[in-house]
């Protein structure tokens, strides 16, 4: 698998709806992973220290405002400390202001908030991903925020290089010319 | 007699020479005729350089050059832009020690799928332009990163 010059250059460039769209996938397998297994601990350690049994169950309003909240702090926390979650440092992509600089810890928060608002409306607000010139969901319009390709595919692209001059035998010359 | 022989010899020779504009005589002199009939590759021949370098100090030499305004008269990064860094990544050692210093099984299965997601975001991008017959291309990266990053 290659990483094309042609990529090099988007470094910086408005992120796309893949990119995205995945990065936000992978923060939603790790933060129910998390909160699965924080619930069976809790669980566990009740049983240990009362002997009751205690089961969660997903219609509980309970569960479903500490998922609710557990999300908010794990989204705001990310973006507003680094800009990134997990899902977003896999991808390569962070959010910042919509200038391009450093996104202010206040926006961060504030985007988190109004996440929820673009699931409002089947997605709607999702789609200025898509159409808008800038692809900012309607949270990024709120928050003054735009999310760009922030990994380092210079760097990508010679280790690329770097691993087919170790691979191929003969690529190299002999070394002492 | 062979003394005085001798004694007027020399004061004749010194009020030749006195008389002499030598400055004059030198003028007349074409040296360019002169050097032209000099064997001058066989005058090299004869010359040993290697002993002549052996006399040398370089190091004495070296230490009077002032290398800081040498230096400061060299374009670096004008010289840097013309490396093929590609190139010499693939060419050298270079290539090998990237290759065992960063990253692994890991780093490359991440640098796959970013540049398979970017290839994918663009193709999708694309297709939305197409469709929403779009013509003026969009700004492709905020104000603020335009100069520093997006540049290639």
């Amino acid at each position: 698998m290659t990483v094309q010059p042609a990529v090099v250059s988007y470094q910086g460039h408005y992120a796309g709806s893949v990119s995205r769209f995945t990065a936000y996938a992978i923060d939603l397998v790790v933060t129910t992973a998390v909160f699965s297994l924080a619930l069976a601990a809790i669980s566990y350690g009740v049983h240990i220290v009362t002997g009751h049994n205690v089961s969660w169950n997903r219609s509980n309003i309970v569960v479903a405002v500490l998922f609710v909240l557990w999300q908010f702090v794990y989204f705001g926390y990310s973006w507003a400390v680094s800009g990134r979650t997990f899902g977003m440092a896999a991808l390569g992509i962070r959010v910042v202001a919509v200038d391009g600089s450093v996104l202010e810890p206040r926006r961060g928060v504030v985007r988190a908030l109004v996440f929820p608002l673009s699931f409002l409306l089947f997605g709607l607000g999702f789609l200025g991903i898509l159409v808008q010139r800038e692809h900012r969901a309607l949270h990024d319009l709120i928050a003054g925020s735009a999310v760009i390709y922030a990994w380092d595919a210079r760097a990508a692209h010679l280790r690329f290089l770097a691993r087919q001059a170790d691979l191929v035998p003969g690529a190299r010359p002999p070394a002492g010319r | 007699m062979e003394a005085i022989a001798q004694q007027v010899t020399e004061r004749v020779v010194d009020l030749l020479v006195s008389a002499l504009d030598v400055n004059e005589l030198a003028a007349r002199i074409d040296l360019n005729a002169l050097i032209g009939r000099v064997d001058i590759d066989a005058v090299l021949k004869k010359v040993d350089l290697n002993s002549l370098i052996d006399q040398v100090d370089v190091n004495a030499v070296l230490a009077r050059v002032d290398l800081k305004p040498l230096l400061d008269r060299v374009d670096v990064n004008d010289l840097l832009s013309k490396v093929d860094v590609d190139a010499l990544v693939e060419r050298t050692d270079l290539g090998a020690v990237i290759a065992r210093s960063s990253g692994g099984m890991g780093a490359e299965a991440l640098d796959a799928v970013r540049s398979q997601a970017v290839g994918l975001d663009q193709f999708v991008d694309r297709w939305v332009q197409r469709l929403l017959r779009r013509k003026d291309p969009a700004p492709s990266a905020p104000s603020a990163l335009l100069p520093a990053q997006v540049e290639p």
